[in-house]
C-alpha cells in the first residue's frame, strides 16, 4: 500500500524522489568529478573566470541565473553553461 | 582455442569469487575443462567457496617460485569432471608475484585446459596488475549501489588501459521487488551509466549463503534460481545465445495497472 501512496504522491508531484533516482544522479556526478578530477575551488575559479571573459564582451543579464553544468557523454565530460546576456558591449 | 578470462570488480565484497566458484564449476559442466586461479594472494577465499580448503597442498606462489610443478598444485574437484583449483598462498602478499609471472603461469593452464578463470583481488594495485597480466578479457562483477558502480567505471577504464577488449558486465545481488519499488538501480540505469555489454544479472537471494556455507557452488543446483542464472551465465561466456529474460509476459492492462498501483509485484526471471 505504500507503494501506492507513494505513486500517487509522485503522480501529484509532491512525493520526494524515489532513493534509485537520488543513487543515480550521486552516481553520475561523482564518476563527472572522478574523470575531471578537479577539486570543487579549482571548479568555481574556473567559472569565475569564464564569467569575467564574456563579461569583457557583454552584459550578463543576472549573475544568480548563470549555470555551468557538467555532464557525462559517452566516455568524455562536457561542460555546459547557461549565461543570460543583456546586450554586446564589446569594446572592439 | 583456450581462453583466460578474468573476474573483477575494483570495490570488495560485490561477488568476485563467488562469481569465479560459479562461472568455472559451469564451464566444467558443460563438458569443458576448466582452472579458476585465486590471484588473492594473503586473503584466499575461492578454495572455501568451492570446498576444496581441505585439499590445498601447494600454492601459486610455489609454482611461481619453482617449489613444485603446476600439475602438483592443481586441486582436482571430485564433484564434476574437468574443474581444477589453483589455490592463492594465504602466508604471502601480492609483491610475491609479477605481472610476468602470471603471463607465463596462465599459458601453462591454457595449454592444459578449455578455459582460465582468474578471480582478482578487490583494489586497483598489484593484485589487479597481475590478475590482468594473462588474460583475454574481463567480466565485470558490480551491485546495484552507488559505491560499487564507481569503482566499476573505474576498473572499465583501467582494464581498457590494460588492452584488453571491452568488458562485460554482471549485476550480482539484484532484488527486484526493491526496483519495482524504486528503491534500487534497475539494469537499464545502470547500463546506462556504465555503457558495456550486459552478460547476466543474479539475483539476491539466500541460496548463495547457503551453497557458501556447504562449499557447494550453487550453479550445481538445478533448481535454485541463482543456480538457474549463473548456468545462463555460463552459456553467454562461452558464446551461446542465451537470453536475458525481461519481466514475467503478463501484459494485460489489468495487471500492469495493478503493477504500476503497487499491487501486483513484477516478478522478474534473470
Amino acid at each position: 500500500m505504500r507503494a501506492l501512496f507513494t505513486k500517487l504522491q509522485m503522480a501529484l508531484g509532491s512525493a520526494p524522489q524515489s532513493s534509485k533516482d537520488e543513487a543515480k544522479q550521486r552516481l553520475k556526478l561523482l564518476l563527472i568529478h572522478d574523470q575531471i578530477n578537479l577539486t570543487p575551488a579549482q571548479l568555481e575559479r574556473m567559472k569565475g573566470e569564464i564569467l569575467e571573459v564574456i563579461t569583457q564582451y557583454c552584459e550578463v543579464e543576472d549573475a544568480e541565473q548563470v549555470e555551468f553544468k557538467l555532464n557525462r557523454m559517452e566516455s568524455s565530460v562536457v561542460l555546459h553553461s547557461l549565461i543570460p546576456v543583456r546586450r554586446v558591449t564589446a569594446r572592439a | 582455442m583456450a581462453e583466460c578470462i578474468v573476474v573483477t570488480s575494483g570495490k570488495g565484497g560485490v561477488g568476485k569469487t563467488t562469481t569465479s566458484a560459479n562461472l568455472a564449476a559451469g564451464i566444467a559442466l558443460s563438458g569443458k575443462t576448466v582452472a579458476v586461479v585465486d590471484a588473492d594472494i594473503g586473503l584466499r577465499n575461492l578454495d572455501v567457496v568451492l570446498g576444496l580448503e581441505n585439499r590445498i597442498v601447494y600454492d601459486l606462489v610455489q609454482v611461481v617460485e619453482g617449489e613444485c610443478r603446476l600439475k602438483q598444485a592443481l586441486i582436482r574437484d571430485k564433484r564434476v569432471e574437468g574443474l581444477f583449483l589453483l589455490p592463492a598462498a594465504q602466508t604471502r602478499d601480492k609483491q610475491s608475484v609479477s605481472p610476468d609471472d602470471m603471463r607465463r603461469l596462465v599459458k601453462d593452464l591454457k595449454e592444459m585446459h578449455d578455459y582460465v578463470i582468474i578471480d582478482c583481488p578487490a583494489g586497483i594495485e598489484q593484485g589487479f596488475k597481475n590478475s590482468v597480466a594473462g588474460a583475454d578479457r574481463a567480466i565485470v562483477v558490480t551491485t546495484p549501489e552507488v559505491s560499487a558502480i564507481r569503482d566499476a567505471d573505474r576498473i572499465i577504464g583501467l582494464v581498457e588501459a590494460h588492452e584488453l577488449p571491452e568488458p562485460q558486465l554482471i549485476i550480482n545481488r539484484y532484488q527486484t521487488a526493491m526496483v519495482e519499488r524504486g528503491d534500487m538501480m534497475n539494469r537499464e540505469d545502470i547500463l546506462e551509466i556504465l555503457a558495456i555489454p550486459l552478460i547476466g544479472i543474479v539475483p539476491d537471494h539466500s541460496d548463495i549463503i547457503v551453497s557458501t556455507n556447504r562449499g557447494q557452488p550453487v550453479v550445481f543446483d538445478e533448481k535454485s534460481p541463482v543456480g538457474q542464472a549463473y548456468r545462463r551465465i555460463t552459456d553467454r561466456v562461452m558464446g551461446l545465445e542465451v537470453e536475458i529474460p525481461e519481466f514475467d509476459t503478463n501484459q494485460s492492462v489489468w495487471s500492469m495497472f495493478k503493477r504500476w498501483m503497487g499491487l501486483q509485484p513484477a516478478r522478474e526471471v534473470v
